[in-house]
């Protein structure tokens, strides 16, 4: 449908937000159109190529998201998306995205994390982030596989003596062995690639306690 | 292979300062259907014999050509520019002695993958197409990094 | 029009240690207002290619002091070239140049400074942080006859890193040195630390 454009202030804000290869195009309302019936028009653009295409599920929507990750799959190109509001008969010029590279820029989630106790022991394995599927029935492609060199920054916190330190690690097991019994430790994991400054998600903190000394335990019986 | 060659090469710190000016240089770009380093956009393109003297005659076209072309007013991406440009001659310094080693063989379809790079930067007047090329510096250092990953880990 | 009325800055030299470039000239003393002073730098790239080109120091253009902190001038492992004048108002001296290009492979390394504690049986080390630059080679061992040592590689200074779990009753020493890999030289090694490992030996 053919509107006046310009008649409306743009979308703000608009930028992909990229998790392992998932990209969502998010953006805010325009300011002052806050609670109208605003709806959005999304457009998208492989750098190097020739015109912008059209998502046909981000036409005329009422959320302020689009999810791109079909279109921004290859992630070895670069791509703009834009967005514009439309409100009755008028609309907004296009609000456009800086050059996004998927390659680059997206975030690489926090592994899986599981601990089990010994009595002085903690045993951390690591699931590995995985790269977003178009199906969930795809077969599953691990960021490693993409980022040879990820590691993880393996972070242990003794809640008892105060002392915290950390271990660099490549592989997916870590066994943290002659610890204080009947202590709580807690552990923190990120995984990170060396490369370009790239946004970081660490694990959620997870804590957990050694078992009592079995020793002590039988000279109080 | 390039993994033997830029073994001193910080590319943490080129790619710093290319993050610093990334925005402000491709904002200006207003092509945006045409990509000079198109070639390096497929792992496909370049045998990963070819990848060391790519590297070598993509580090000249940047030296004789883009950071020559390009015309900057703003102190602070002229510092950054500076930067880059001075290590990448430090990097062809270094490739030059793997040269020596041959290790940095120039076959025909390494030459035939810089020429598209040189094809793609004449489609342009000379002053966007420098300020193209530096807006894809990240496709550059990427492509070094990913060839270059086995000894930067 | 005020072109070289002001005498020029002399003795310029750089002093370089970890990494840390720092240019210093002898002060020019005027009678009067206070002297500034502009400093400028051209890298290797732009000598060869675009000699006309100097670049105003990130920090010392202009400066009120004899010296300029040129570290984050000096960002590649080639020569630089460097260059200071005078100025006042809008009255300036002649360029004093560097003798001799500053390339920054020259730069003195000393050892990290670290310290070396225990978190129950875990040998936990924190090296000095020397910047993004720096890596170390840290070495531990044993402290017992023909003990042999280990080596890892730490790649950044500032934060605890583990490096052994200890055995009880013993005794444990490191050592370290800082790696540039831009300029492919290190330092020597710091002096040994050691730490003893309380507690009753292990059971069987």
């Amino acid at each position: 449908a053919t509107c006046v454009s310009g008649g409306l202030p743009q979308p703000t804000n608009i930028t992909f937000i990229s998790i392992n290869m998932q990209n969502i195009l998010r953006w805010n309302p325009p300011a002052e159109l806050q609670g109208a019936e605003v709806t959005y028009t999304v457009q998208y653009f492989i750098y190097g190529q020739k015109k912008w295409l059209s998502k046909p599920e981000c036409r005329n929507i009422n959320r302020t998201y689009c999810d791109l990750s079909v279109e921004t799959s290859d992630y070895e190109h670069q791509y703009y998306a834009k967005v514009k509001a439309m409100w009755e008969t008028n609309c907004s010029r296009w609000a456009e995205t800086t050059r996004f590279y998927p390659f680059l820029e997206t975030q690489i989630g926090p592994p899986e994390v599981a601990l089990t106790t010994g009595e002085k022991s903690i045993s951390i394995t690591l699931t590995a982030p995985e790269k977003w599927k178009r199906n969930p029935e795809d077969s599953t492609v691990f960021m490693q596989q993409i980022y040879p060199n990820l590691k993880y920054n393996v972070s242990v916190y003794n809640t008892k003596s105060k002392r915290m330190w950390s271990q660099s690690i490549t592989n997916h097991t870590l066994v943290l062995s002659w610890l204080e019994p009947s202590t709580l430790y807690c552990v923190q994991v990120e995984a990170f690639i060396p490369g370009p400054p790239r946004l970081i998600q660490p694990s959620h903190k997870q804590c957990v306690s050694t078992l009592e000394d079995q020793a002590s335990a039988l000279k109080v019986r | 292979s390039l993994k033997r060659c830029l073994i001193s090469v910080d590319m943490r710190f080129i790619e710093k300062s290319f993050q610093g000016i990334k925005r402000e240089l491709q904002a200006k770009d207003t092509f945006q259907n045409v990509t000079v380093l198109s070639i390096l956009e497929s792992p496909k393109n370049i045998k990963p014999a070819d990848v060391c003297c790519v590297t070598k005659h993509l580090l000249t076209f940047y030296r004789d050509r883009v950071f020559q072309d390009h015309q900057e007013s703003s102190p602070q991406i002229v510092r950054k520019i500076s930067s880059i440009a001075n290590s990448f001659l430090y990097m062809q310094k270094t490739l030059h002695q793997c040269q020596e080693q041959r290790w940095c063989h120039c076959s025909q379809e390494a030459t035939n993958a810089t020429r598209t790079v040189h094809d793609n930067y004449d489609q342009l007047d000379v002053h966007s197409a420098a300020l193209k090329s530096l807006g894809e510096l990240d496709i550059f250092l990427a492509w070094i990094d990913k060839n270059h990953q086995e000894t930067s880990a | 029009n005020g072109v070289a009325v002001l005498p020029a800055p002399q003795n310029l030299s750089v002093h370089s240690t970890n990494m840390k470039h720092l240019l210093t000239w002898s002060p020019v003393i005027l009678p009067g207002e206070m002297t500034f002073y502009s400093v400028e730098y051209q890298g290797e790239y732009e000598s060869l290619y675009t000699s006309h080109v100097w670049i105003p120091s990130s920090s010392c253009s202009p400066t009120n002091g004899s010296e300029c902190d040129i570290t984050d001038d000096i960002t590649a492992t080639v020569p630089y070239n460097l260059r200071v004048r005078t100025t006042r108002d809008s009255q300036t001296s002649a360029w004093s140049t560097l003798e001799h290009p500053f390339n920054r492979n020259s730069t003195v390394l000393m050892p990290p400074r670290m310290e070396v504690t225990k978190d129950g049986f875990h040998l936990v080390l924190e090296l000095e942080d020397l910047g993004p630059q720096f890596e170390f080679l840290v070495v531990y061992w044993r402290r017992e006859p023909g003990a042999k040592e280990h080596a890892k590689v730490v790649r950044r200074g500032g934060i605890p890193v583990h490096l052994e779990t200890m055995d009880a009753g013993a005794a444990y020493c490191v050592k370290a040195q800082a790696l540039v890999k831009t300029i492919g030289r290190h330092s020597a090694f710091s002096q040994a630390k050691c730490v003893e490992v309380q507690g009753e030996s292990l059971p069987l």
